[in-house]
């Protein structure tokens, strides 16, 4: 009996989506069956066609398998590039004791406040200036239940509008530098970190700038949603912006060290972890709660980090097996335009992200994705942002929902389905904005290639 | 919830709680890691742009923190339920079904490790008996290696614990939880989440907020 390469990577996919189904970690279903896999596929070189089964097949690759997969702990992860993520991890636990988000809200809403929504409008800004320290979602939506909903409900606006406004406005932190996700995206399909995450700057404006946008119209339309509240004069105005010099610094640092250059990507996360460390120390974080935040990022750090190599032993078998190749010449042999592959995919990870959390579903199906996506002509950078936008929208959309949860668990008092009612028209936004990237990809790589032209 | 379970079986729990106490020493170690390389990062910034003098050896450093830092946690990650999984099916399960997957994903964990466990050794070996080093200043490159597999070991002592774990629940799913990782549902990580907000935002800074009106 003798298996073709390519018959064992279908079988191997298929018992990895078993493994990960019961629950098995995704890291390691990934690493047992990368590891089986590689095992299979070197044992059938091995033996004598027509002679001996699928354990001899074992047997015989049992060593030369077993030592590819030992090699790739360290061989992938001893990489230069990888080191960005434990800083990013880092700046977003210290970013909460810096008191960044109160100096950031208030200074929007000297700016926003006397716009119809104006709360609303200045919470979207505020996040996405959080989110320019913060690569977390999840935490940027906590913060700011804490801070921006308070002030909302004291001027009127309905619960659910400003539970809404807080649960969208905290995926701008997944786009916006420093995103760890963004990172994980370059590391696994092997492009510049440092052209990713400038590729992310404009486009999470834009999403800030369209979440904003809807709010003003929606409140035009239906002024009970929530009104203005005062207008600071212009001298106020620009005194706020000093509140915001921590952000700016920060932004300064990664944006500027990576632009131009000066530093690499870690060094710029490393000088920006500093500065935020630096401010929280001086805004009274204890020692208590650095020490949470260090054991957290490590095991955040750590989940990262285990991840890649589990996965990075399936993408050798894969390779083995040609089932990437294979899948791409499929696809490629459909004579239907690219733009309707692009749906299916994207619509593929709407629905996977109902079930699953966004880096493993990321991890589990960019090997095979990503050369497809190449293949029909796209840029891998660019589709880095449609599909962390995409992970974007599953952070708000039920079931799992993560955000609409987050503001949820800070404020018990608004029912979830109140949030998940809230949430729907940041959905239609997040839709439009993904329709605009894929049709003028100019936006997102723009950035990106003025860096690399000179 | 009965706890017959603690009398009937008290040594596991002492076992799991020594155990984990190890492994929040070594994820001290990692994040001590993850701080020095911070400082190392900007003292190699200050030192090649503003002295002009790169702090020798410091990419390869860096290089090899990101192992050391990734395993030396390893285990602190699984008891703490911190790797990523899918739930939605086994949180659907009750009693002895959902113990009865957890421990079969236990046990498949157990196998990759003990495979791993033999991969990375071999892979170290190769490296201490050829001396293998570094590209820049030819730090030697075993002991990083050798950290994998003892963050490798360290996991399979806290994946037998489960084992035992799982398997006295499997036996009496009522039995009261321990000796385990416990997964949080999506609600109770929010919780979480909210928590840390909350203690880094003290009512008294929304109050102040307030008042800067």
């Amino acid at each position: 009996m003798i298996i073709e390469p390519l018959t064992l990577g279908i079988i191997g996919m298929c018992c990895l989506g078993v493994l990960v189904v019961i629950g098995m970690h995704v890291a390691y279903a990934g690493a047992l069956v990368g590891l089986v896999g590689l095992v299979m596929s070197i044992g059938i070189t091995k033996i004598i066609p027509g002679e001996g089964g699928a354990w001899d097949a074992f047997l015989a690759g049992f060593e030369p398998g077993i030592g590819i997969a030992g090699i790739v702990p360290f061989a992938e992860l001893a990489h230069y590039s990888l080191s960005v993520l434990p800083m990013f991890i880092l700046i977003g636990y210290l970013a909460f004791h810096a008191r960044l988000t109160q100096g950031a809200f208030y200074c929007m809403r000297m700016w926003f406040g006397g716009l119809p929504g104006g709360l609303a409008i200045a919470t979207v800004f505020a996040t996405g200036a959080f989110a320019a320290v913060s690569g977390a979602s999840t935490a940027t939506a906590a913060v700011f239940s804490r801070i921006a909903i308070p002030e909302m409900l004291k001027y009127g606006y309905k619960p659910g509008f400003a539970a809404g406004v807080v649960a969208a406005g905290g995926t701008l932190a997944s786009l916006i530098p420093p995103s760890g996700i963004l990172v994980i995206y370059a590391i696994i399909v092997e492009e510049s970190v440092g052209r990713l995450l400038l590729a992310g700057f404009i486009p999470g404006m834009i999403s800030a700038v369209i979440y904003a946008g809807s709010i003003y119209l929606r409140v035009k339309l239906k002024p009970e949603l929530g009104g203005p509240t005062f207008k600071a004069p212009w001298s106020v105005r620009f005194k706020a912006l000093g509140q915001m010099w921590g952000i700016v610094a920060v932004v300064c640092i990664i944006m500027g060290g990576v632009y131009t250059g000066w530093m690499t990507p870690t060094e710029s996360g490393a000088v920006g972890a500093f500065v935020i460390f630096c401010l929280a120390l001086a805004h009274g974080m204890t020692w208590t709660q650095f020490k949470h935040g260090l054991t957290e990022s490590a095991r955040t750090a750590v989940m990262i980090i285990t991840i890649i190599w589990g996965i990075l032993i399936l993408v050798r078998f894969l390779g083995f097996s040609q089932l990437p190749g294979e899948l791409e010449a499929l696809i490629l042999g459909l004579d239907v335009n690219r733009y309707w592959i692009l749906l299916v995919i994207l619509l593929m990870y709407g629905v996977l992200g109902m079930f699953m959390d966004a880096i493993g579903m990321l991890l589990l199906t960019l090997p095979l994705v990503q050369p497809i996506v190449l293949a029909l002509g796209f840029d891998p950078i660019w589709f880095g942002i449609i599909v962390v936008k995409m992970v974007e929208i599953c952070l708000i959309t039920p079931p799992i929902g993560l955000n609409c949860f987050v503001v949820a668990g800070v404020r018990p008092d608004i029912p979830l389905m109140d949030i998940f009612k809230g949430i729907w028209w940041f959905f239609i936004c997040d839709v439009l904005t993904v329709a605009l990237f894929v049709a003028f990809p100019g936006i997102v790589l723009w950035l990106p290639n003025q860096m690399f032209s000179g | 919830m009965s706890t017959a379970g603690i009398t009937a079986d008290p040594v596991l729990l002492k076992i799991d709680q020594a155990y984990h106490k190890l492994e929040k020493v070594l994820n001290y170690v990692a994040a001590t890691f993850l701080f020095s390389l911070m400082l190392l990062a900007c003292s190699e910034v200050v030192m090649r742009k503003v002295f002009n003098s790169p702090i020798p050896g410091q990419a390869d450093l860096v290089e090899i923190s990101i192992p050391t830092m990734g395993f030396f946690g390893l285990a602190y990650c699984q008891r703490m339920a911190g790797h990523v999984r899918m739930e939605i099916v086994v949180q659907q399960l009750k009693g002895r079904a959902h113990w009865l997957f957890e421990f079969i994903s236990n046990f498949a964990t157990i196998i990759i490790c003990m495979l791993m466990i033999y991969g990375t050794y071999s892979h170290f070996l190769r490296a201490y008996e050829f001396g293998d080093s570094t590209m820049d200043v030819e730090l030697p490159i075993w002991p990083p290696k050798l950290i994998i597999v003892f963050g490798f070991c360290i996991l399979l002592g806290r994946l037998f614990i489960s084992f035992f774990g799982y398997w006295r629940l499997l036996m009496n799913p009522n039995a009261e939880v321990y000796a385990v990782p416990v997964t949080l549902a999506v609600e109770e990580i929010a919780e979480a989440e909210a928590e840390v907000a909350r203690d880094a935002i003290t009512d008294k800074d929304v109050d102040d907020e307030l008042e800067r009106r």
